[in-house]
């Protein structure tokens, strides 16, 4: 027997709608065959069977809005009983299995294996998490995103989404607070997020008694934060077999670049202009050209996506948090500083959404600001390296026709996971951000 | 690796139905696995498209009135509310396999991007709306709408319209996207010249291209065929 579940459509999305049944209870159906509609508040889309059989049992009638990974159906297929076959597990890992083989570019003629892919994987296992952003918890505005189904029912009962707190992932307002609005005379329930309190730091132990405070000392307990932080740091040390390695780079050519544009830059777009923008362009590029520094380690496995997710770690007044810019692999200059200027000043303000503290495929620390030369970087796990950008100083240099010149240069450097990569490719990676950082023109992309 | 795909771009104005059936076609035999992804880059005869979460009250003229000014009615399978397509819109319809895990999300947001670099090239700040779920924004004002399915999971359907020189008087008759306080733009409004659809077709081609890295090449003669001919004014 198989188990069918609400499908993930992206990792964004949480929730689906079961709009059509395509089949009933007791009907035969091919593999791959379309077995039932969904509509996620992204897209539409028909779901096809991951097995030939019958139908045995439907769990979730038309019009529910449910989770992704809730069981929808079952269908028992004829061979896997005499076989003996084991529920569930099967179409997951068989899914797993096709998505690590076929990464790579769909070929009409060779992408075959991808047709039989079953359709209904269970949720791609989410990447570990940097502690800081788990104990983060979500104080910003909930999200507007709402299911179909949520938005019919508010409507249907004149409700005010607005004064009504979610409870479902990420705090958003599910069918039952709806409904439990409705019962309690549309006001709004006074429900903790569940979201909020899932996502709360791990273990919460009481400040450690018989340490007192003496005139000399004082003795605060560690803030959740601090904790997880701390957790996560070593647990990346005791992990990974870390190495580091780092370039030296010319940012003449920026340094007077940024000056030149730096008011027309804020005057058109609002934002400051850095030069972590231009890092992390060059990063993404490099990402690009060497993919197994965007992987990561999933078991035995390697798991390489083809986005870039690209982690930008922020201090602010509770530690340190790694917001991430999702697709930074299709965002110009312009498009990567505004949103890092947004997703530092949120959290500063302690207003990034669960999703935008998550999935980083690599991340750039910038301690330059602060006056630092050269930084030795943690890795955020489940990276495999992170790029350290330090402070831009002026100093001499043997240039062209071995004169010495005065120019402004900055250590560019990484530490990376000797687990997955080898000091080659971790020096060809640099040297490429390199390159990239001393010749591209970056007011191209700005537009200036 | 870049995505080898077929671009089709059939002349004239093609009609509604005549096109989206080509798109099944396509996706159906992208699905399994006998033609390439493809880009379908197009120009619609007038029509009022209602999706899935079309209510009624939406299209403000009956159908009669609006076919009376020459615009035909079709409900479709993509997601979101009604539409209008027609003459002076460039519209895209992607048919490209999402692989082994799809993310539609990613999906939509890297089609809006692509719509924002053209309105980079074409000197026009675009910008998404965090409130809406998808579409291309100048100010409060929709100047490209999306609307997706995915066919079995895998491979897109349906696909963006961005306006450049349309008549937007046709979106009175409709409450566009369902969302009554929106105005509809277009490219020419929001520069202040006629920007047509020929001045944008090579833009967003090349944008999508970046966008989704797709290697074009020219759709066999006869993939062009179930478009139609051109109508001749």
């Amino acid at each position: 027997m198989t188990s069918i579940q609400m499908p993930q459509l992206g990792e964004t999305i949480v929730e689906g709608t079961i709009l059509k049944w395509l089949k009933a209870e007791g009907e035969t159906i091919e593999r791959d065959e379309p077995l039932f509609e969904i509509s996620t508040d992204k897209v539409d889309t028909e779901v096809p069977s991951p097995v030939a059989g019958t139908v045995t049992k439907i769990l979730v009638g038309e019009g529910e809005t449910v989770a992704v990974g809730t069981e929808l159906a079952e269908i028992s297929s004829g061979e896997d009983a005499e076989a003996g076959a084991a529920p569930t597990g099967t179409a997951a890992s068989s899914a797993s299995g096709s998505a690590s083989d076929d990464a790579g570019d769909e070929r009409p003629d060779g992408g075959a294996s991808d047709v039989s892919a079953p359709p209904v994987p269970t949720a791609p296992p989410a990447p570990a998490q940097p502690a800081a952003p788990a104990a983060l918890q979500d104080r910003g505005p909930r999200s507007q995103i709402l299911s179909p189904l949520v938005r019919r029912l508010a409507e249907e009962h004149e409700l005010d989404l607005s004064a009504i707190a979610g409870t479902g992932t990420g705090g958003r307002i599910t069918k039952s607070d709806v409904m439990q609005a409705v019962a309690s005379g549309g006001g709004g329930t006074a429900a903790e997020p569940v979201g909020a309190s899932k996502a709360a730091a791990p273990a919460v132990t009481p400040p450690s008694v018989g340490v007192a405070a003496t005139a000399d000392e004082t003795v605060e307990p560690m803030s959740h934060i601090r904790k997880a932080i701390a957790t996560h740091m070593l647990a990346s040390v005791n992990e990974t077999a870390r190495a580091w390695t780092m370039v030296e780079v010319n940012v003449e050519h920026l340094v007077r670049l940024r000056e030149r544009a730096k008011d027309a830059f804020l005057a058109a777009h609002g934002v400051k202009l850095t030069y972590l923008p231009f890092v992390v362009r060059a990063t993404v590029d490099a990402l690009g050209a060497y993919p197994q520094v965007n992987s990561r380690i999933e078991g035995d496995d390697v798991v390489t996506p083809r986005a870039v997710h690209m982690g930008i770690a922020v201090s602010y007044d509770a530690g340190l948090i790694v917001p991430v810019i999702h697709d930074a692999d299709v965002m110009n200059s312009v498009g990567i500083a505004r949103a890092i200027t947004d997703l530092a000043s949120r959290a500063r303000a302690h207003q990034l959404k669960p999703d935008e503290v998550q999935g980083a495929t690599f991340t750039i620390t910038n301690p330059g600001p602060y006056g630092s030369l050269v930084s030795v970087p943690i890795i955020n796990q489940p990276n495999v390296g992170i790029i350290s950008l330090d402070g831009i100083q002026r100093r001499p240099v043997v240039v062209e026709d071995d004169a010495i010149a005065v120019r402004s240069m900055v250590y560019v450097s990484m530490s990376w996971d000797h687990r997955l990569i080898d000091g080659e490719i971790a020096t060809r990676f640099l040297a490429r951000v390199k390159q990239s950082l001393e010749t591209w023109d970056f007011a191209e992309d700005l537009g200036v | 690796m870049p995505r080898h795909t077929w671009l089709l771009e059939p002349p004239g104005h093609v009609p509604y139905a005549v096109a989206n059936e080509a798109m099944h076609d396509l996706a159906e035999r992208r699905l399994a696995g006998t033609t390439p992804d493809s880009m379908i880059l197009l120009e619609h005869a007038p029509v009022f498209t209602a999706g899935r979460r079309a209510r009624p009250e939406h299209l403000v003229w009956s159908e009669e009135q609006a076919s009376a000014f020459g615009a035909e009615v079709h409900r479709i399978d993509r997601g979101g509310s009604f539409t209008f397509h027609g003459p002076g819109q460039l519209v895209g319809y992607p048919i490209l396999h999402l692989g082994p895990r799809p993310d539609a999300a990613v999906y939509l947001r890297r089609l809006e991007e692509a719509i924002i670099r053209a309105g980079v090239e074409l000197g026009v700040e675009l910008h998404r709306r965090d409130d809406v779920q998808t579409g291309v924004f100048a100010g409060d004002d929709k100047v490209c709408a999306i609307g997706v399915r995915l066919m079995r999971t895998r491979v897109t359907l349906h696909g963006f319209a961005i306006n450049c020189d349309t008549d937007l008087s046709w979106f009175r008759g409709i409450v566009a996207c369902g969302l009554p306080d929106n105005g509809v733009t277009s490219l020419s409004s929001l520069l202040g010249r006629d920007v047509t659809v020929e001045e944008v077709r090579p833009i967003v081609r090349r944008t999508l291209a970046r966008v989704f890295d797709l290697d074009y090449e020219e759709a066999p003669a006869d993939e062009l065929e179930p478009f139609g001919s051109p109508l001749v004014a």
